[in-house]
């Protein structure tokens, strides 16, 4: 099979012309590397921000294109790898552009991240109380404070999108639903219910407490303490001198 | 002129005649691309069954509301949420992937580029190992505490997160296991599928003479191996919000759920086009045989077909029009949407352009290519719709949605899963299916089919949003003339269902009792009709492997007494 | 070993088949990456006040476990030149050493996210250390993984056998080394 000599030939050149360099290239690169590493590091001790940038990502832009193009010989491989390679880094820059606009961004046309821009100003303002924290308590920080239970935030979050922010049954998800959410300013309301009742509905659902099965159970989310003031804050919204 | 093979300069290897292993072992040990094809193929058509009970069960409960749906009780709102989640993930990634591409791409790709076997045999075997796992854990997470995850195909954060939103904690995690499992054994399998058609053809096949359903499944790989990346990443991030506590989605914690919107439509987008394109490719070879009539325009297919790949990666935002995201970026989104139905709406009239002066011959194959074409075309323009943002601000979560996609889905993976094995079950089984069952099981299926959906447009047009389970909690969605809607889409499925049968009946009677297969029952061009059915391990004796003379579509020559010109003759 | 299909060795694009399929490997590895290091970007320039929870990574860890991987995609490159003038058991030496580097990377990592977590810096410590554990504990996966190809290639290679596997865990390796001369920067020096 003289074709296989033949292609064995060709094969044979081209690796001989891939490692003219050979090891001393190789230690060549190698050497560049670790000197751009030393610079990389260096770069912050200056404190311009702009140097760190280019010496941090500049660099690893430069040491990453030594080592594709002569540990992994790019620059000796056929055309379609390297068309191959392309396409992907397009691809990640098509997808940081089209998701930065919401990601990256806390506001934009007629939309504001207000949870991403508070947690922006509450770092940068508890910057230092944190710090003590960690190095006192060692465990893990989280940014809401978990002890205190704010029922009405509870409320607020969960409740209101049915019950409505006022109780009265008119939350905007409460329009759609037969039967009407539970309206707590009707004086009708509670003439059949009672603390045990409210807390039952509020932990194992409506259907426990034989009403709407719409109503969902929310025990999971809550402890015995914490259902109890909730049954409290609805208490807060029956009218008075009932 | 035949071009040489370039034989690799290796240390040393072997290459001889083996044989496979024998008896029980050969299911679980082969590495032969035609039994792992087999084996997806049979595990997809498995899950098949399961996703459509779920459908049978969640579409009883919605016309009978509250009723015990018989053979699995009464459907309870968790429960439902279940069902709708994993009837959507499971014909996803476990019917439409592994029957269309790893089944049909295993078996189909080294026969019709004239190749032993796939160039990863062992490779191909993990792949298919991987993938059985998956299937498992997807089945497993159905029995857990708290039962299968009911936060929707698209698992949008936060309520795929907590647990205490979804109340489906241990199926949530499984399902997402399941999930990065699948997308694992298919990046496995895509590196066998591209590397192979690149590098394996027979010599004188070049680029252009390769059969349209090998390049689609091959483009089809590219395209999930480049979109997939940053939804494994992402689900990683899930997978710690949902078991470490980590904040990666959660606003409070300084993450940002629309992250995961986009995160998992980047890939989402690019999927449809994943199952599209193989659907497209078979249903392009069964309309060259069965018109007996050259393709239209491969390179103009091919080309098209590129372009829609890459075009394919700058629509993905469509899908979140209404959930927040920049509404600047929205009108971007719509433009590139809106644009690709171009080059796909070209696809279509390429098909049609071959078929047109054909001499049209109505086999149970040529039958379900032409309904893809058909009711392909129906979602395709309904698509239209949902890509103008303005109007996706009523459609969205609506039935006009549900019913878009499944006019698309169910063309390519039922229609084209038909179209498939009705054309290549002699080949693969050796045995010859009978044409009068398959075209019983055709209108069967069609039919209804049709009668399923087109009341699910109207619902969607009339403000019905998706994935609630009892439509009689909301007045202005309770009425008579949408319950009737819905009666009657629920008893097309039925009757869909029981049509089924006729091709379960038929695929097992054929392959017991069927009529023997000759090599090529078709008279088709392509190089696996040149071998025996079914082909033997290594697809060719070695010394006797095909060389490739020509195009694959030299149909209805007019210079030729014969109406085909198989590849592999001789000029 | 079981035979080799004809496939395999066929090559209609002039590059040898393990190859074209390792650098297919790298184009989905460069998406998985690219998405989880995109994401982090986005979410690190959108949120300033993560350069407090940054400031507590160390950079000589960072700085000698770029030295560790660099010098270690230099052996792989040793390696796949012995291999390809034929002398097997020089590779097998040469991947060994990366290896060694591989482990020293691992071990290094080790005690760098020991000393980190008994501070009290967890994966759950607020959004930046999620970040930083589970893009490092990615890198770090795809470590052991390369680590433990590389033993079985350097078993082969030592008996003389498919030497053209060293290029592949070869090109493998490097890549592994390229994802951190990008975590670096982005985790130690302009975090």
């Amino acid at each position: 099979m003289s074709e296989h000599e033949q292609l064995n030939e060709r094969d044979r050149e081209q690796v001989e012309e891939r490692h003219e360099h050979g090891a001393e290239h190789y230690r060549k690169v190698y050497l560049t590397l670790l000197v751009l590493l030393v610079l990389s590091v260096a770069g912050p001790f200056l404190g311009i921000v702009w140097v760190t940038l280019i010496t941090a990502f500049g660099i690893a832009l430069v040491k990453a294109n030594l080592v594709i193009q002569n540990f992994m010989h790019l620059r000796w491989e056929k055309r379609l790898v390297k068309w191959v390679l392309i396409s992907s880094l397009v691809l990640m820059a098509l997808f940081v552009a089209g998701v930065a606009p919401d990601v990256m961004r806390h506001e934009g046309q007629n939309w504001v991240n207000v949870a991403a821009a508070d947690a922006v100003d509450r770092g940068i303002e508890d910057e230092h109380a944190e710090e003590e924290e960690h190095a006192e308590e060692g465990t893990a920080v989280t940014v809401a404070d978990p002890d205190a239970f704010d029922a009405v935030g509870q409320f607020n979050l969960i409740c209101a999108a049915c019950h409505g922010s006022a109780g009265d049954g008119n939350g905007a998800a409460g329009a759609a639903l037969d039967p009407r959410p539970a309206n707590f300013t009707d004086p009708a309301f509670w003439e059949t219910r009672d603390d045990e009742r409210i807390k039952t509905a509020i932990r194992d659902g409506g259907a426990a407490v034989s009403g709407s099965p719409l109503m969902a159970p929310w025990g999971v989310l809550f402890d015995d303490a914490q259902l109890d003031a909730l049954v409290e804050y609805v208490k807060a919204f029956r009218p008075a001198g009932q | 002129m035949v071009e040489a093979t370039v034989e690799v300069w290796h240390a040393q290897h072997e290459v001889h005649e083996h044989h496979g292993p024998q008896g029980v072992l050969k299911y679980l040990w082969s590495t032969d691309h035609k039994v792992i094809s087999m084996q997806y193929l049979f595990t997809g058509m498995f899950m098949a069954v399961v996703g459509g009970f779920m459908a049978y069960v969640f579409r009883m409960q919605l016309a009978f509301p509250g009723s015990s749906v018989p053979g699995f009780g009464i459907v309870s709102p968790g429960e439902y949420n279940s069902l709708v989640t994993n009837h959507g993930s499971i014909m996803i990634f476990w019917v439409a992937m592994p029957v269309l591409i790893a089944a049909f791409g295993n078996f189909l790709i080294p026969l019709m580029i004239g190749a032993d076997d796939m160039v990863f045999p062992r490779i191909n075997r993990l792949s298919f190992q991987v993938f059985f796992i998956s299937a498992l854990v997807i089945l497993g997470s159905l029995f857990v505490e708290g039962g299968g995850f009911g936060g929707a195909w698209t698992a949008y954060p936060p309520l795929s997160a907590k647990g205490v939103y979804n109340q489906t904690p241990l199926g949530a995690t499984l399902w997402l296991i399941g999930v990065a499992l699948e997308f694992v054994a298919f990046l496995l399998g895509g590196i066998n599928f591209i590397t192979t058609l690149m590098n394996a053809r027979a010599p004188g096949m070049k680029a252009y003479d390769i059969p349209m359903v090998c390049w689609m499944i091959v483009i089809a790989s590219i395209l999930f191996m480049l979109s997939v990346g940053p939804l494994i990443a992402g689900a990683v991030m899930l997978l710690f919000d949902q078991t470490l506590g980590t904040g990666f989605y959660d606003p409070a914690m300084g993450g940002d759920p629309v992250l995961w919107q986009h995160l998992f439509w980047f890939f989402g987008h690019p999927e449809v086009y994943v199952v599209m394109l193989p659907a497209i490719g078979i249903t392009i070879d069964i309309v060259a045989t069965f018109a007996r009539k050259k393709l239209f325009g491969y390179k103009l297919m091919l080309y098209t077909t590129v372009a829609t790949g890459v075009l394919s990666f700058f629509v993905w935002a469509h899908h979140q029009f209404i959930s927040g995201i920049d509404p600047r970026m929205a009108n971007v989104f719509m433009v590139t949407t809106l644009l690709i139905s171009v080059p796909i709406a070209e696809l279509m009239f390429v098909i049609i352009a071959t078929l047109y002066g054909g001499s049209i011959r109505l086999a149970t194959p040529m039958l379900w290519a032409l309904a893809f074409i058909a009711e392909f075309l129906i979602g395709g323009v309904t698509g239209i719709f949902l890509g103008a943002s303005g109007a996706d601000i009523y459609f969205h979560d609506t039935y006009f949605v549900l019913a878009h996609f499944h006019y698309t889905f169910f063309p390519i993976a039922i229609i084209g899963t038909f179209a498939a094995l009705t054309y290549w079950f002699p080949k693969m089984f050796g045995k010859m299916m009978s044409d009068k069952l398959g075209k019983i099981h055709f209108w069967g299926t069609i039919i209804p089919f049709n009668f399923i959906f087109i009341p699910l447009f109207v619902l969607g047009m009339g403000g019905q949003h998706r994935r609630i389970y009892n439509y009689q909690h909301f007045p202005d969605l309770a009425g008579a003339d949408f319950q009737r809607l819905r009666i009657i889409a629920t008893v097309a499925l039925l009757v869909m269902l029981a049509f089924q049968l006729v091709f379960f009946y038929n695929f097992i009677r054929s392959l017991l009792r069927g009529e023997k297969a000759p090599k090529n029952p078709w008279n088709a061009n392509t190089l696996e009709w040149t071998t025996e059915s079914p082909p033997p391990h290594g697809n060719w004796p070695p010394d006797q492997m095909p060389k490739v003379y020509r195009g694959p579509y030299e149909y209805g020559r007019p210079d030729r007494e014969s109406d085909f010109w198989p590849q592999d003759e001789p000029a | 070993m079981s035979a080799k299909p004809i496939a395999t060795t066929r090559s209609a694009t002039g590059i040898p088949t393990g190859r074209l399929a390792v650098w297919w490997l790298l184009a989905s590895e460069v998406v998985i990456f690219g998405g989880l290091l995109g994401s982090y970007i986005m979410h690190r320039v959108g949120h300033p006040e993560w350069a407090e929870a940054a400031a507590h990574t160390q950079v000589w860890f960072g700085a000698f476990n770029t030295l560790v991987l660099l010098t270690s995609s230099f052996t792989a490159v040793l390696a796949h030149q012995a291999a390809e003038s034929g002398q097997g058991k020089k590779a097998a030496k040469f991947l060994v050493m990366t290896m060694g580097g591989a482990l020293t990377f691992l071990l290094v990592k080790s005690i760098e996210w020991t000393i980190e977590i008994s501070h009290g810096y967890t994966i759950t410590t607020n959004t930046f250390w999620s970040f930083y554990y589970t893009a490092a504990g990615l890198h770090g996966l795809h470590v052991i993984a390369g680590a433990i190809i590389m033993g079985f290639i350097a078993v082969d290679a030592w008996r003389g056998r498919e030497l053209q596997r060293v290029e592949l865990i070869g090109i493998y390796w490097h890549f592994v080394d390229l994802v951190w001369i990008f975590l670096f920067p982005l985790l130690y020096i302009a975090k």
